[in-house]
C-alpha cells in the first residue's frame, strides 16, 4: 500500500512538472473546463432552487381555482354561477376572486391588482416591492393613474408588502372591492374566479370531477395541475439553457481533444524518453490518468464552488438580464439553497463525461509512442 | 513479456505535488463548505419562505412573479390553454420571456375537449 | 421527451458507451481472433498496444454506467411529481411500458461490468495477459449487445415519456391483489419469506466466508450470491418494506428511497449491490485460478473479493434486521 501510494505521489509530482512546463496552455485549458461547470452549476443550482421554492409556496395555493370560459376564453362569473353550483359535500369554502392587470405607462410595467377582504380604507393601496422601487415611492406617498373610464384616480400608498415574500408579490397592488371596481369599471356582482378550499385532499380530484360535470362552461385548476406546470416549466428551462450550451460543452470537448492530440513534438519527445528509460505504456497511461484527474477534479471543484457563490449569495447575477426578458418589473429574491446529489452527479456527469472521452484516444496514441520513432526523428 | 518494474526516480518528492494536493485539499474542503454554508442559508431564510406562504395561503395566489411582461407569462397556471396564441389566432409569442415556457400541457380533467386547445 | 439534465446526461452517458464499444468491436474482433502471446509480430505488438487502450475504454464505459444505474434510479424518484398518481419512483417508471425493462436492463449491465471490471482486473496482475482473449470475447458477446439494449430502452422510455400520462403508483402495483409477479411477491406470507430470506443471505454469506478461509467452493459462493440478491429484492417487497413503513401493506421496494423514510433503501441497497457484484466476481473468477499466469495473484484476489462478498451481506443483513427490530410494526405474533 505504502509503495502503491508513494509511487502514485511520484506520478502525480511528474504530472505537475510537465503541467508546469506548458504552463499557459494547461491553464487556458482549466479556465475554460472552470467556466464550463461554473455556467452549468449555475443554471441547474439556480432553476432546481427556484423550483423547490416555488412547490414549497404554491403547495399552499388554492386547492381548485374555478374559471368561466365563453368561447375558450376567460370570462367573468356572474353573480349567479355560485348558485348554479349543486351543494357539494367535502368543498369547504367558496371564495369569490376579484383580480386582474393593469399597464402602468410611466414606467411600462403590467401590475397585477387584486381585490381582498381585508384591504386598507377605501382610497388606500398595499404594493408590491419591485412595484415600490420601479415608481420609486414609499408609505404615506400619493400615486395617481388614468384608469380604464378615463378617469385619474389617485391612491394613498398604505404599505409596501413584505420584501421576503417578494417571488410571490413583487407587482401586486392590493386594495378593497369597491377600489377596485371603480378603478377597472368592473360590472357589479362579477367576479373574476372562484378559489375553492376542499375539505379532503383526497378528495379534490372527484369535487373537481363532479364540478365540472355539473358545469361544462367551468375550467378548473387544480393546486396538482399548478405544481406539475411549474415542474415541467422549470425542467423545461433548464433543458432549454442546456440545448443552447451543449454547443459550449461540445466546443470545449473539441478544445481538450485537440489540445490532447496536437501533442507538441517537445511533449511526444518527453514520453519517448520515459519509456526509453523503462516506463512502460501502462505508466504513461496512469501518469495521463493523473493529468485529466487533477484537471477535471480541479475545474469541477471550483467551478461548482464559483457557482455556489455566483446564485445564493450573489443572487445570479449574471442570468438577471436573460431571465428578466422584457420585464420591468423583476422580484428580488434571496434563494433557500436546495443541493441534492442528483443535481451534483448529473453535473459531474454532464462535464466530465465528454472531456474523458475526447482525450481518451489521445493518450492513448501518446502513450503508445514508440520511443525510437521519436527520438530517430 | 513486460519489461523491467517501474523504479521511481532516485529523487525526494519536490514540493511542488504538496503544494498541487493541498490546493486540491484546499478546494475539497471549500466544496464541502458551500454544503455547510448551504444548511445555513437554508436555516437562515426560511422565514422568507414563510412570509411568501402565508401571504399566497391569505390571498389565494396561484403563480409566482417570474415574467410579468403578459398574461400568460405572469399566470402560466391560469392562462387560457391555448396560451401562446390567445390574443389572436396569429399573435406569436413576441416576449423574451414565452421562449422559457414549455409548450402548454393538455392535461385535463375529465372534460373531453370541451374546450378548444 | 421530457427535456431535462438528468435525462440528457443518461442519455448521453449510454451513447457515448454504445459508441466506444461499438467503434471498438473491430479491434476486440481482432484481438480474439490474432491474439498470439508467444508471437513476436507486428501485429501480435500492435494488438498488445491496443489492449491498454481497450481496457482503458471500458473500464470508462464500465464505471459510468454503474454511475448511470445510481442516477436512473435517482431521478426515477424525483420525477414522480409530474406525473398523475405517480408518488415515487414506480409511478415514474410505469408511465410507459419500457421503465422498467431499462432498469432491469441497466442492473443486468451493473453486474456484468462489475464481473467484466473484476475479470480485467485479474487479468492485468498476471504477466502474461492470459485472458485476453476470454475478456474480448465476452466484450463482443456480453457487454456490446447489453450496452445497445440499455441505449435502446432507456431512449424508448425516455423517448416516450409525456408528463400527461396518469400513471398507477406503487400501492396497486406492489399490491397482494395485483395479476402480475410483483403482486404474487407482494402477496408472500411473510413467514415463509423471512425464512427464505434469512436462508438465502446467511447461505451466501457462509459461502463466502468459506471460500475466504478455505479457498474451496467458489461457484457455490458465486450461485449463492446470485440467488441471495433475488432473495433478498423479494424480501425487501414482501416483509423489509412493510417494517420500515411500518404499514401492513405497503410493499413498494422504491419509496424507501425517499426523505421520507430516512433514506434507508440506500443504507440497504448499497451493501446489497457490492456484496453481490463481489459474490458473483468470485464465481467468475475462481474457475481461472488454475491458469499458469494466474496461479499466484488468483486465489488472493478471490479470497479478497469473498471477504468483502461475505461482509457485505452480513452488513445488509444487519441493517434489515435492525430497521425490522426498530419498527412498530408487528407482523408476526411470535
Amino acid at each position: 500500500m505504502r509503495t502503491w501510494l508513494n509511487r502514485q505521489r511520484l506520478l502525480i509530482e511528474y504530472t505537475v512538472a510537465a503541467l508546469g512546463r506548458r504552463r499557459a496552455r494547461s491553464l487556458g485549458l482549466l479556465l475554460t473546463y472552470t467556466a464550463v461547470v461554473f455556467v452549468l452549476a449555475s443554471v441547474m443550482l439556480f432553476t432546481h432552487a427556484l423550483r423547490q421554492e416555488a412547490a414549497r409556496v404554491l403547495a399552499h395555493s388554492p386547492e381548485v381555482v374555478l374559471q368561466h370560459l365563453v368561447a375558450g376564453r376567460h370570462a367573468l362569473i356572474p353573480a349567479d354561477y355560485l348558485e348554479r353550483i349543486p351543494r357539494q359535500r367535502g368543498v369547504r369554502e367558496m371564495t369569490p376572486r376579484l383580480w386582474g392587470y393593469f399597464y402602468d405607462p410611466v414606467v411600462q410595467a403590467n401590475y397585477t391588482f387584486m381585490a381582498t377582504a381585508d384591504a386598507p380604507p377605501p382610497g388606500h393601496i398595499l404594493i408590491g416591492p419591485a412595484m415600490a422601487r420601479a415608481r420609486g415611492v414609499a408609505p404615506g406617498n400619493l400615486i395617481a393613474w388614468r384608469a380604464y373610464d378615463g378617469a385619474v384616480h389617485t391612491f394613498t400608498v398604505a404599505g409596501i408588502l413584505d420584501a421576503h415574500s417578494e417571488l410571490m408579490s413583487a407587482d401586486l397592488v392590493l386594495l378593497g372591492e369597491d377600489d377596485f371596481r371603480g378603478f377597472f369599471n368592473y360590472p357589479e356582482g362579477q367576479y373574476t374566479d372562484i378559489a375553492i378550499a376542499v375539505r379532503n385532499p383526497r378528495e379534490v380530484r372527484n369535487v373537481a370531477t363532479r364540478l365540472s360535470e355539473a358545469l361544462p362552461d367551468a375550467r378548473l385548476i387544480l393546486r396538482d395541475e399548478v405544481l406539475r406546470t411549474y415542474a415541467a416549466l422549470f425542467d423545461w428551462r433548464q433543458g432549454i439553457v442546456l440545448a443552447i450550451l451543449s454547443g459550449a460543452l461540445l466546443a470545449f470537448a473539441l478544445l481538450a481533444w485537440d489540445k490532447a492530440s496536437g501533442l507538441a513534438a517537445e511533449e511526444r519527445r518527453e514520453i519517448g524518453i520515459l519509456k526509453a528509460i523503462g516506463w512502460e505504456t501502462g505508466d504513461v497511461l496512469r501518469m495521463k490518468f493523473w493529468e485529466g484527474a487533477l484537471l477535471s477534479g480541479t475545474a469541477f471543484l471550483s467551478g461548482y464552488v464559483l457557482a455556489h457563490v455566483h446564485v445564493f449569495h450573489l443572487h445570479g447575477a449574471l442570468f438577471r438580464p436573460v431571465l428578466q426578458g422584457w420585464a420591468v418589473l423583476y422580484p428580488r429574491f434571496a434563494l433557500p439553497p436546495e443541493i441534492d446529489p442528483l443535481q451534483v452527479l448529473t453535473l459531474a456527469l454532464l462535464t466530465v463525461l465528454p472531456y474523458t472521452v475526447a482525450v481518451l484516444v489521445p493518450c492513448w496514441r501518446a502513450a503508445t509512442t514508440d520511443p525510437d520513432a521519436v527520438m530517430r526523428s | 513479456m513486460r519489461p523491467a518494474p517501474f523504479r521511481p526516480l532516485p529523487s525526494r518528492p519536490r514540493p511542488a505535488s504538496t503544494y498541487v494536493l493541498g490546493v486540491f485539499a484546499a478546494l475539497i474542503a471549500a466544496f464541502a463548505a458551500t454544503f455547510v454554508d448551504a444548511a445555513r442559508l437554508r436555516a437562515e431564510r426560511a422565514p422568507h419562505t414563510q412570509a411568501s406562504i402565508a401571504l399566497t395561503a391569505r390571498l389565494g395566489l396561484t403563480d409566482p412573479v417570474l415574467m410579468t411582461e403578459a398574461r400568460y407569462l405572469r399566470h402560466p397556471s391560469q392562462a387560457d390553454l391555448h396560451a401562446h396564441f390567445q390574443d389572436h389566432p396569429l399573435a406569436f409569442d413576441l416576449f423574451p420571456g414565452g421562449s422559457l415556457l414549455p409548450p402548454p400541457r393538455h392535461a385535463h380533467l375529465a372534460q373531453p375537449s370541451a374546450t378548444a386547445d | 421527451m421530457i427535456l431535462q439534465p438528468a435525462i440528457i446526461a443518461l442519455l448521453l452517458c449510454a451513447a457515448l458507451g454504445f459508441a466506444a464499444l461499438a467503434l471498438s468491436s473491430p479491434a476486440s474482433w481482432q484481438l480474439v481472433r490474432h491474439w498470439q502471446p508467444q508471437s513476436g509480430s507486428r501485429l501480435q505488438l500492435a494488438l498488445e498496444r491496443r489492449t491498454y487502450l481497450m481496457s482503458v475504454l471500458v473500464r470508462f464505459v464500465l464505471v459510468s454506467q454503474i454511475a448511470a444505474l445510481l442516477l436512473f434510479v435517482y431521478n426515477a424518484d424525483r420525477m414522480a411529481v409530474q406525473f398523475v398518481g405517480a408518488m415515487c419512483a414506480v409511478g415514474t417508471l410505469q408511465a410507459n411500458a419500457w421503465g422498467f425493462p431499462a432498469l432491469l436492463a441497466q442492473i443486468a449491465l451493473f453486474f456484468a461490468a462489475s464481473s467484466w471490471l473484476l475479470l480485467d482486473h485479474a487479468d492485468r496482475q498476471a504477466r502474461d495477459y492470459p485472458l485476453v482473449r476470454l475478456k474480448f470475447a465476452a466484450l463482443l458477446v456480453v457487454l456490446l449487445p447489453l450496452t445497445g439494449t440499455v441505449l435502446a430502452l432507456q431512449g424508448l422510455y425516455f423517448g416516450n415519456l409525456r408528463a400527461d400520462v396518469i400513471t398507477s403508483c406503487c400501492g396497486s402495483l406492489f399490491s397482494a391483489d395485483s395479476p402480475s409477479v410483483s403482486g404474487t411477491l407482494a402477496a408472500l406470507p411473510p413467514r415463509p419469506a423471512m425464512l427464505a430470506f434469512y436462508f438465502s443471505v446467511l447461505l451466501a454469506c457462509a459461502a463466502n466466508l468459506h471460500y475466504r478461509l478455505r479457498r474451496r467452493g467458489a461457484w457455490l459462493a458465486g450461485a449463492s450470491s446470485a440467488l441471495a440478491f433475488v432473495a433478498a429484492i423479494v424480501g425487501i417487497i414482501a416483509f423489509v418494506s412493510l417494517y420500515i413503513y411500518e404499514h401492513p401493506h405497503h410493499h413498494c421496494p422504491f419509496c424507501i428511497l425517499q426523505a421520507e423514510h430516512g433514506y434507508y433503501g440506500y443504507a440497504l441497497y448499497l451493501p446489497l449491490f457490492a456484496a453481490s457484484a463481489c459474490g458473483l466476481g468470485v464465481g467468475v473468477l475462481a474457475p481461472f485460478s488454475a491458469r499458469p499466469g494466474l496461479r499466484t495473484v488468483m486465489p488472493a484476489l478471490c479470497a479478497r473479493l469473498a471477504g468483502w462478498a461475505a461482509a457485505g451481506f452480513a452488513l445488509f443483513l444487519a441493517l434489515a434486521t435492525l430497521m425490522i427490530q426498530s419498527s412498530n410494526l408487528i407482523l408476526l405474533e411470535s
